[in-house]
C-alpha cells in the first residue's frame, strides 16, 4: 500500500475538494481497501465519507423510500419493513459478502465497487480494465465472466443490490460538480457497456448520496447460484418484480447479475410479461428473450441454465408475498 | 513388553482440550506473536516471471529506504526462476510499509523466456521445457502383473473411465515462517513447523552453524498438513537478514505467497479399465496417470512423500494388472507432501471405477467393495457403517432420484500406517511438592499432542490431568520426531507413558511407599526432600502399530439447474487402535472429512496459461468450505485399544471427496468425472452447456 493522506468531509460540498486530483471516498473500505493492498489503487488523499450528515438512515415515505449511501448492508438486511415492502433488495442483501463484511460494507460503495475479475484483481497483471491492452479473460480463465458486452472487457458486474435495485426502479442520487443529479441503475452503470476501463458511470468527484425506491406496491425477489452456501460471489443473479393480481402479472422487470457488465434488462422480455398468466412457460419464454443474444465463452457457458432457472425461480417466488 | 494401564479414567474420555482455554481467548503464542526484543519485519521480494534469466539485482536503494536495516539475495550469481512467485530477494526492516516499500525499490534485470502452466499444454512436445535437459513428460514407470490384456477377455464386466484431480494448495490458516535471532549466541527460531528438529537441521546446514547452537521452538502452530518441514527458503532468508540486521527478523509469509511457493498437492488425470467376473470378483486392471508436481517433487517427503504417483488400484488385489505412471513439470511451485499424499486421488479414482462397476453389474456398492476389500477391519466398517447410515434405505439406482433436486449415496473406504517413531523420546519430572512436568520436543500440530500426554500422565500417577505440565515444541527437550505420516501419537504416548512408568517405579522405589498413585501421592512426593525426579522414556514395542481402516459414507443432494452439490451427511468409521483423546481425535475426523468437502467440491489452483500467474492466490477465488458448506458428520470410532497408539490425521480425509463423488453420480446418474465438482462441471456432466437459450 503507498502512503496517503486521510481527510474526514463534514458535508457533501466539501468531500469533492478535498479529493484533489487523485483522491478516492472511503466509507466501508471494503473494496477500496483491497484494491490498495494490491497497490491496483494508489490513491494520495482518503477522504472519509462516513461522517456525512443524513446518509446513514432508511426514510420510508408514503411514495418513496430513501436509502442512505452510508447505511450498511446488514442495516439492509435486519430492516424488518424492507423485508416486507421490498423483499428482493433484503435478500440481496443478506447474499453480500459475509456477516461481518455487511456489517461494513455500504449501500454506496456496494453500488460503486470495481470489477472482481481476477486478471483485474492480480497484482502482476495489467489487463485493458488496468489501461493495459488485452482482455486476459477471452482467451484465458473466463468461468466467471460475461455473457454480455459492449466492449472487449468481459468483467461483469458484481453488485447484488445493483441487481434488484434496477428490478424496482430505483434511482441514485449522485452529486456531480456541485448538483445533485438522479440517475437510474441503468445510467449508474451504463459508462461500463461502453468503456473497457470503466466499472461504472461515476467520475472522479462523483458521490453517490442515496438510493431512492419508489412505492409501487409490487413483489420482487432475488435468488444467485454460487459455488458454495454462502460468503461467495454469484455466478449468476436474478432479480425480478412485479405487480401480482390473482395468477395475472404487470409491471414485471426481470434484471440479471454477474453475466454482463451492466445488470442486464431486456426490455422486449418484461413487455412480454405484461398482464399475462405468471407461469412457468412464461418465464421459459423470458428466460429465452433474456438471454437471446448471449456470447459464451469457453468457460461460461454454463452460465446460461443457470440463469434460465434463476429466471424462472424468481419469477415463481413473485407468486407468494413476503 | 509393556501395556497400557487395564483401568484407564482419562485415557480414551472425552476429556476436554489442555490448551483449549488459551487457545480461544488468544493467550497461546503462535510463531506471529513472538516478539523478541528489537525484532524487525522481513518480506521477500518474489519473481514476477514465470520463468527468466535473472541477470542482475541490485539492492542499493532497497537499503537506502529509510527503516530498512537489511537486504539479501536468495541466491547469488546468474540463475533461472523457475515459476511465478520464486524467491530473489529479501529485505528486513522497522515496518512491514518499510519492507513494501524497498521491496518496490529493488531493481532486477531479467531476460524472461517462454513458459507453460498446464499439464495438457507441458506434455505436448514442443512446449517449452520446465528444465532445458530433460522432456516435460517423464518417462513412465510401470508395473505390470498377470496377463491384463487376456484376462480383460475374461471379464463379465469391463468398465473405463477417465478422471481428474486438481492442484489443492495446503493453505494452513497460519502461514508460513519464522521469526529468527542469529547472533554471537547462536541461533533462536521460533517457527510454524511440523518438525523443530528438522527446522534446526536445516537451519545448521544452510547456515553452517553446528546444531547444537541452534535452538528452534514451537508452542503453538496453526497447521501444516504436509507442507512445514524444514526452515524453507523463507526461513534461510529470516536467518541471514537477522545476521545482516544484527536484531531478530519475523519473516511471516501472506496468504498470497501461500498459493505459489510452499506446496501443493499435485494434479491427477487418472485413465482407468477395469474387468470383474459376473459375481464381481475383480480380474484385469489397467491405469495410466499422469499429474504435476510443479517444477519438480519438493523438498519434503515426510508422510509419504509428494511425488505425482499414486497407489493403483489402491486398497484393492486385481491379479491382473497394468500400470503407467509419469509426472509432467510445469512452470509452478513445487508439490510437497500433504495430508495422505497420493491417497485421496488414488481413492477418488479407484472408487469411482468400482461404483461404475457396480452399475454394470447390477451390483449393491457396498456389497461389492465387501467382496473385494481384502481388509476384515473395513469389511466389518461397511457393515456396521451401511448400517448405521442407512444405505439400503436411501440408496437407488443412478439417476433415478425424481425432480429437478435429487439425492445420492456413495462410500469409499481407506487405508493408512499410522505407526511409531521408534526414536522419540520424553522426560519426566515428579516435584517433592507433587506436581509433574512432561517433556518432550515434538510440537502440536493442533491435534491435541499436550492434552495426549497429560491424559497418560494422570491414568499413571493417579492424579487428574490439570496436575500435569506438559510442555513441548523445543528442540532442547527430549528428540521427537517430525509430526509427518500421521506418527506423532503413536511416537509420543509410549515415550511419554514410559517415562512416567518409570519415574513411578522409581519414586516408589526411592520412598519406600509401595504404591504412590492417587491418594498416596503427594505423601509420597514429599520424602524426595529437595530434589525434583526426573526420568528418561523412549517409545516401547507394543504401545503402539500401525495400520488403519477407514470407509466413510456420504449423501449429497443436487440441484439440477444450478449445479449447485450439497453434502447433507458423512458417516465416518474409523479404526485407530487404541484412543487416547476421545474428543480431539474426533475433532481430527471432522477436520479430515472438511479438508476432503473441500478437495470434492471447492479447491483448485487455478492458473493463467498466457500469463504465467496464479489467478486465485486468496480466499476470495480459491475457495473452501465454511460452516454453511458443512454436512452432519458422524463418526464412528471403532476402539480397539488391544492394538496400542495408532495416528488418525490423515486417513480421515481419504475417502470424503470419493464418497461424495459417487454420491453425486449416483444422484445424476452420471459422472462428473473432475474433481473439485463445481456447478460448471456438473452441469457440463448433464450436458448443460449453454447452448442457445
Amino acid at each position: 500500500m503507498r502512503p496517503f493522506a486521510y481527510a474526514t468531509a463534514l458535508s457533501p460540498a466539501s468531500a469533492p475538494q478535498l479529493l484533489g486530483d487523485d483522491g478516492r471516498y472511503l466509507s466501508g473500505g471494503i473494496d477500496l481497501l483491497g484494491e490498495m493492498k494490491e497497490y491496483i489503487a494508489e490513491p494520495k488523499v482518503l477522504v472519509d465519507v462516513k461522517a456525512l450528515p443524513g446518509l446513514n438512515q432508511i426514510e420510508l415515505g408514503d411514495k418513496l423510500w430513501t436509502i442512505g449511501a452510508n447505511v450498511t448492508i446488514a442495516e439492509l438486511e435486519d430492516h424488518d419493513g424492507l423485508k416486507q415492502a421490498f423483499r428482493g433488495l433484503q435478500q440481496a442483501a443478506a447474499e453480500v459478502g459475509s456477516r461481518q463484511i455487511r456489517n461494513v460494507a455500504t449501500v454506496g460503495g456496494n453500488l460503486a465497487q470495481h470489477s472482481r475479475c481476477w486478471y483485474y484483481r492480480q497484482r502482476d497483471v495489467y489487463c485493458l480494465k488496468r489501461g493495459g491492452d488485452t482482455c486476459y479473460a477471452r482467451e484465458g480463465e473466463n468461468k466467471y465472466h460475461s455473457l454480455f458486452t459492449g466492449n472487449t472487457c468481459i468483467s461483469p458486474v458484481v453488485s447484488n443490490l445493483a441487481v434488484a435495485l434496477a428490478a424496482l426502479d430505483a434511482a441514485v442520487i449522485v452529486q456531480r460538480g456541485g448538483k445533485l443529479q438522479r440517475m437510474t441503475i441503468a445510467e449508474l452503470y451504463a459508462k461500463a457497456w461502453d468503456n473497457p476501463t470503466a466499472h461504472n458511470s461515476l467520475d472522479h468527484g462523483d458521490l453517490v448520496l442515496k438510493v431512492e425506491l419508489p412505492v409501487q406496491g409490487r413483489r420482487s425477489s432475488y435468488l444467485q447460484a454460487s459455488e458454495k452456501a454462502m460468503f461467495d460471489w454469484a455466478l449468476v443473479s436474478c432479480a425480478a418484480a412485479g405487480r401480482v393480481k390473482g395468477d395475472r402479472i404487470s409491471q414485471a422487470r426481470v434484471v440479471l447479475g454477474a453475466i454482463s457488465n451492466v445488470p442486464h434488462l431486456v426490455q422486449a422480455a418484461n413487455d412480454l410479461m405484461e398482464g399475462k398468466v405468471l407461469d412457468e412457460p412464461l418465464a421459459d419464454k423470458v428466460a429465452g428473450l433474456v438471454l437471446d443474444k448471449a456470447q459464451p465463452h469457453s468457460g461460461n457457458g454454463y452460465k446460461i441454465p443457470i440463469a434460465r432457472a434463476l429466471i424462472r425461480r424468481t419469477l415463481m417466488q413473485l407468486k407468494t408475498s413476503p | 513388553m509393556p501395556a497400557w494401564p487395564e483401568k484407564r479414567r482419562w485415557i480414551g474420555s472425552r476429556a476436554t482440550r489442555l490448551d483449549g482455554p488459551v487457545k480461544v481467548t488468544g493467550a497461546a503464542k503462535y510463531t506471529s506473536d513472538v516478539q523478541p526484543e528489537g525484532w524487525l519485519c522481513g518480506m521477500i521480494l518474489r519473481s514476477k516471471w514465470p520463468k527468466a534469466k535473472i541477470r542482475k539485482i541490485n539492492l542499493d536503494k532497497a537499503l537506502k529506504v529509510p527503516g530498512i536495516k537489511a537486504a539479501v539475495l536468495a541466491r547469488d550469481g546468474e540463475r533461472t526462476v523457475r515459476y511465478y512467485g520464486e524467491e530473489l530477494a529479501a529485505v528486513a526492516g522497522a515496518s512491514k510499509q518499510a519492507c513494501l516499500d524497498a521491496l518496490k525499490a529493488i531493481e532486477v534485470l531479467v531476460t524472461p523466456l517462454p513458459f507453460v502452466v498446464r499439464e495438457e499444454d507441458a506434455r505436448e512436445e514442443p512446449a517449452p521445457r520446465v528444465w532445458e535437459e530433460s522432456p516435460n513428460l517423464s518417462k513412465p514407470s510401470v508395473n505390470e502383473k498377470g496377463d491384463v490384456d487376456k484376462a480383460f477377455t475374461e471379464c463379465a464386466a469391463v468398465v473405463e473411465g477417465f478422471y481428474t484431480t486438481a492442484v489443492q494448495i495446503h493453505h494452513p490458516l497460519e502461514p508460513h515462517g519464522n521469526t529468527v535471532s542469529w547472533n554471537e549466541a547462536g541461533v533462536t527460531a521460533w517457527s510454524s513447523t511440523q518438525g523443530v528438529f528438522s527446522v534446526r537441521d536445516g537451519l545448521a546446514s544452510h547456515l553452517q552453524v553446528p546444531q547444537n547452537q541452534v535452538r528452534v521452538i514451537c508452542d503453538y502452530m496453526g497447521g501444516g498438513f504436509g507442507s512445514k518441514f524444514g526452515p524453507g527458503v523463507e526461513g534461510g532468508l529470516a536467518a541471514r537478514l537477522s545476521k545482516a540486521a544484527g536484531a531478530p527478523v519475523k519473516l511471516m509469509l501472506t496468504r498470497f505467497e501461500q498459493a505459489l511457493a510452499v506446496g501443493n498437492r499435485p494434479s491427477s488425470f487418472q485413465k482407468i479399465k477395469l474387468g470383474a467376473a459376473a459375481d464381481g470378483t475383480l480380474h484385469a486392471f489397467e491405469f495410466e496417470n499422469y499429474g504435476t508436481a510443479g517444477i519438480g517433487s519438493g523438498g519434503a517427503t515426510a508422510g509419504g512423500g509428494s511425488g505425482v504417483e499414486l497407489h493403483a488400484p489402491y486398497i484393492y488385489r486385481v491379479p491382473n494388472m497394468r500400470v503407467k505412471q509419469s509426472a509432467v513439470a510445469i512452470d509452478a511451485g513445487s508439490a510437497r507432501a500433504f495430508r495422505a499424499p497420493g491417497s485421496p486421488p488414488s481413492c477418488y479414482g479407484m472408487e469411482a471405477i468400482m461404483d461404475e462397476l457396480a452399475v454394470k453389474l447390477n451390483l449393491d456398492p457396498v456389497e461389492l467393495r465387501i467382496k473385494n476389500d481384502p481388509s476384515e477391519v473395513r469389511r466389518k466398517q461397511y457393515r456396521l457403517g451401511a448400517e448405521r447410515f442407512g444405505w439400503k434405505e436411501k440408496y437407488r439406482k443412478p439417476g433415478t432420484c425424481p425432480g429437478v433436486v435429487k439425492t445420492g449415496v456413495g462410500c469409499g473406504g481407506a487405508t493408512w500406517g499410522g505407526g511409531g517413531n521408534r526414536r522419540a523420546r520424553a522426560e519426566a519430572q515428579v516435584n517433592p511438592d507433587g506436581s509433574v512436568e512432561v517433556r518432550c520436543g515434538t510440537q502440536d500440530l493442533g491435534t491435541g499432542t499436550r492434552t495426549l500426554i497429560a491424559l497418560i500422565a494422570a491414568d499413571t500417577f493417579g492424579l487428574t490431568p490439570d496436575q500435569i505440565r506438559v510442555e513441548i515444541g523445543d528442540t532442547r527437550f527430549p528428540y521427537g520426531n517430525d509430526s509427518g505420516g500421521s506418527t506423532t501419537a503413536a511416537s509420543v504416548c509410549p515415550a511419554a507413558y514410559d517415562a512416567c512408568t518409570k519415574a513411578l517405579a522409581e519414586l516408589q522405589e526411592r520412598t519406600g511407599v509401595s504404591d504412590a498413585r492417587g491418594p498416596n501421592w503427594p505423601a509420597a512426593c514429599k520424602k524426595l526432600g529437595v530434589n525434583p525426579l526426573v526420568m528418561p522414556g523412549q517409545w516401547q514395542e507394543g504401545l503402539s502399530s500401525s495400520g488403519v481402516g477407514g470407509v466413510q459414507f456420504a449423501e449429497v443432494e443436487v440441484d439440477t439447474e444450478t449445479g449447485f452439490v450439497r453434502v447433507r451427511k458423512v458417516t465416518c468409521v474409523q479404526d485407530c487402535g487404541l484412543v487416547v483423546s476421545k474428543l480431539t481425535c474426533e475433532s481430527q475426523v471432522n477436520g479430515g472429512i472438511i479438508l476432503g468437502i473441500g478437495y470434492a467440491l471447492y479447491e483448485e489452483r487455478v492458473m493463467d496459461r498466457h500469463t504465467g500467474v496464479v489467478l486465485n492466490p486468496n480466499f476470495e477465488t480459491y475457495k473452501l468450505p465454511a460452516l454453511a458448506d458443512m454436512p452432519e458428520i458422524d463418526i464412528v470410532l471403532l476402539d480397539m485399544p488391544e492394538r496400542g497408539v495408532i495416528g488418525i490425521g490423515e486417513p480421515v480425509t481419504i475417502p470424503t471427496a470419493a464418497a461424495i463423488a459417487n454420491a453425486v453420480a449416483n444422484a445424476l446418474g452420471v459422472r462428473v468425472p473432475s474433481l473439485p465438482m463445481t456447478p460448471a462441471r456438473v452441469l457440463a456432466a448433464l450436458g448443460k452447456t449453454g447452448g442457445p437459450a
